[in-house]
């Protein structure tokens, strides 16, 4: 995967850059808006992670300019902890996803997969399948192996997100964000017990588990091992 | 002292000025008219003359006509009348350079002499009769008539400077005054005031109005004041903790294992030290005003039960229950995400804080309220509890950031809304019931 990333803070731009190519990834960096820019106009890219405040053109006006010029690769734009209420402005920009810093490495790395990996039409779809599990979005129905599961909207919801993101870390911020429109993290363990509600009744046949849980990252959705 | 670089001086000459002008164009205009008014009238007196001459002529002939003629030129009055025989030849009155035969009006130009006004006609048997009046007085008049509005003006104009300066004086001494207590201001004096007289007048209002603006700053920065202290003195401790773990782990052998129990804690602490962070700032913006450009229409029912719906298991997982009552299609004018963040604050404090069943209602007002079955808050606490890191002294082994009501605050009054607490009910255990009223919708 190839990933662009915008950031002027030189030490926090090594950090992320090593990190992601540890992973595996290509990785370009520019330190300032300019050739943030012509990289992202001028090269491809899987998803392009931006610091909101830049030397040169900001963040946003990049997001504007690539989207002007009809290139529509996945944007993740960083922010600073005090813009954290802002990000409605930039997801209008055209932001796909949105990361306060400071951040944990882990939730920058599930959300640029979870950028990557998204499907170019959902509209088109109208069942999800993971391994046994089905969806049916139309009739809103849910079968394990066959066998009816019943779920709470909520939990629907938090099953569909999981499904479109199969094999994937998903931390409880971005659950948050996505499933409940929360854009803080509350006190109480939400996302904790509704994943674990939604496990149970997945596996209330005796099927295996296929919700994994990821130490101090998040979540994952997946076709169980065997064994 | 006054600078012409100050308004009213510069206003009164502005005025004199135009008065002048005006009044100078206005003589000229006047004196026109009058002469064009005063020389018609002449032109009337000429004709009645000259038909009063005429019937002389008729009743009495030639001679008591130059006889009456002869009395005009001995009167040297203002009035010439000269007869001139068919032939040009002079027979009564003297007037240099008179014209041969004169036929109606005209103005008349001898030499060295004013000029004059005549009205000529020839009478029945050819003697020619002419009726002349000196036009100098006419235009004295004029002129006389035509100097009194520059005159009236320059007084005007006069006055207008005198009592702009005066105005002016009286102008810079009070904006001296505010100029200095804003000065005083400006160099820290933030409990300094602009002066107020009695007057009640536009620069009272003003005053009044920046004197307002004045305690609402003083006010912002003594709660900045707090806000840094509170920082300092709440993140001193997490922060101290911190640094005594790793300089601790520092000092110990290195052992994997050790080092990364002590690595995690660590980061945990750090996100717990972060989590303030955010709350901190997020009270500011919500207090500073600012997020109210993201306002939207919302639908109040659906957001209400929806952060209901994500809390009822967790309240059921702790042994707990939620219970709605919620009155459907409320609306509300709003920011989405920071509603969703005070209502799920309330139900985070209810889990953590309180016992019991959780109620949640919503009731058209709009008013939002959770009550749940603890020990509640004591009335002499109520007030301390919604500052910023206040915890209860039962509440300071519960996590927590101690930020969760004042954030609630901020976020209502932002909304132009109130946060009441009180006991639920009465008894040993009254139970918190916190309620949330936001502004009817401005059409509802």
């Amino acid at each position: 995967m190839r990933i662009l990333l915008i950031e002027d803070d030189v030490a926090a731009a090594d950090y992320v850059a090593k990190g992601l190519t540890e992973d595996g990834q290509v990785v370009d960096v520019a330190h300032n808006g300019k050739d943030g820019l012509f990289l992202a106009l001028n090269e491809r890219y899987d998803v392009i992670v931006t610091d909101r405040m830049l030397p040169g053109p900001d963040g946003l006006s990049i997001l504007r300019a690539l989207r002007a010029s009809a290139i529509n690769t996945p944007v993740l734009v960083l922010t600073a902890l005090a813009e954290v209420d802002r990000r409605v402005e930039g997801l209008e920009a055209g932001a796909d996803d949105y990361l306060a810093k400071p951040f944990a490495f882990s939730e920058l790395r599930a959300r640029i997969r979870a950028l990557a990996r998204r499907p170019a039409a959902q509209a088109e779809e109208h069942e999800l399948s993971v391994a046994d599990l089905r969806m049916d979005l139309l009739r809103r129905r849910v079968t394990r192996a066959g066998r009816p599961v019943e779920l709470l909207p909520t939990e629907f919801r938090l099953l569909e997100y999981m499904m479109r993101h199969p094999g994937e870390v998903l931390t409880r911020t971005m659950l948050l964000e996505k499933v409940w429109d929360f854009a803080f993290d509350p006190t109480t363990n939400v996302v904790d017990v509704h994943v674990s509600r939604l496990r149970r009744k997945l596996e209330a046949g005796g099927e295996a588990p296929m919700i994994r849980t990821v130490r101090g990252a998040g979540y994952v959705l997946a076709e169980p091992h065997p064994g | 002292m006054i600078r012409l670089r100050s308004f009213a001086p510069r206003m009164a000459l502005a005025v004199a000025v135009v008065v002048l002008v005006a009044c100078f164009l206005g003589a000229g205009w006047g004196w026109l008219r009058a002469q064009e008014a005063l020389r018609r009238q002449l032109d009337l007196v000429l004709a009645a003359e000259a038909e009063g001459l005429l019937r002389d002529y008729e009743t009495y002939g030639l001679r008591g006509l130059s006889e009456a003629a002869e009395v005009y030129t001995r009167r040297r009055g203002p009035l010439l009348v000269l007869l001139q025989g068919p032939d040009g030849r002079l027979i009564s009155g003297a007037l240099p350079g008179a014209p041969q035969a004169l036929r109606g009006f005209a103005t008349l130009r001898p030499p060295g002499g004013a000029p004059l006004r005549a009205l000529g006609a020839v009478l029945p048997g050819g003697v020619n009769l002419l009726v002349a009046t000196d036009l100098s007085s006419v235009d004295r008049a004029a002129l006389a008539l035509a100097w009194t509005p520059p005159v009236a003006g320059g007084l005007a104009a006069l006055v207008a400077l005198g009592l702009g300066f005066l105005l002016a004086n009286r102008l810079e001494r009070r904006l001296a005054a505010m100029n200095g207590a804003a000065r005083a201001v400006m160099a820290g004096d933030l409990a300094r005031r602009l002066p107020e007289s009695s007057a009640g007048d536009e620069f009272d209002r003003l005053a009044e109005t920046i004197n307002e603006m004045l305690a609402r700053i003083e006010a912002l920065v003594a709660e900045v004041r707090q806000v840094t202290d509170d920082v300092a003195h709440d993140l001193r401790s997490p922060l101290s903790h911190l640094r005594q773990r790793l300089e601790a782990a520092l000092a110990r052998a290195r052992d994997p294992a050790a080092d990364e129990a002590v690595l995690e804690s660590s980061v945990a602490e750090l996100d717990g030290i972060l989590a303030t962070f955010a709350a901190l700032l997020r009270i500011a913006r919500a207090e500073a005003g600012t997020g109210r450009e993201g306002f939207t229409r919302l639908d109040l029912s659906a957001l209400v039960a929806g952060v209901a719906e994500a809390y009822a298991p967790v309240a059921e997982e702790a042994g707990r229950s939620l219970d709605t009552v919620l009155a459907p299609g409320i609306a509300a004018t709003g920011s989405a995400p920071l509603l969703r963040q005070a209502l799920a604050n309330l139900l985070d404090n209810a889990l953590a804080h309180g016992a019991g069943t959780i109620h949640v209602a919503l009731r058209p007002g709009p008013e939002i309220e959770v009550s749940d079955e603890g020990p509640g808050i004591p009335a002499e606490e109520r007030e301390m509890a919604v500052r910023r890191f206040y915890r209860l002294d039962r509440s300071r082994t519960t996590p927590g950031t101690g930020l969760g009501l004042s954030l609630i605050a901020a976020v209502v009054r932002l909304h132009g809304g109130a946060l009441i607490l009180r006991d639920a009910r009465q008894g040993p255990m009254p139970g918190l019931s916190a309620t949330l009223t936001l502004p009817p919708l401005p059409d509802a």
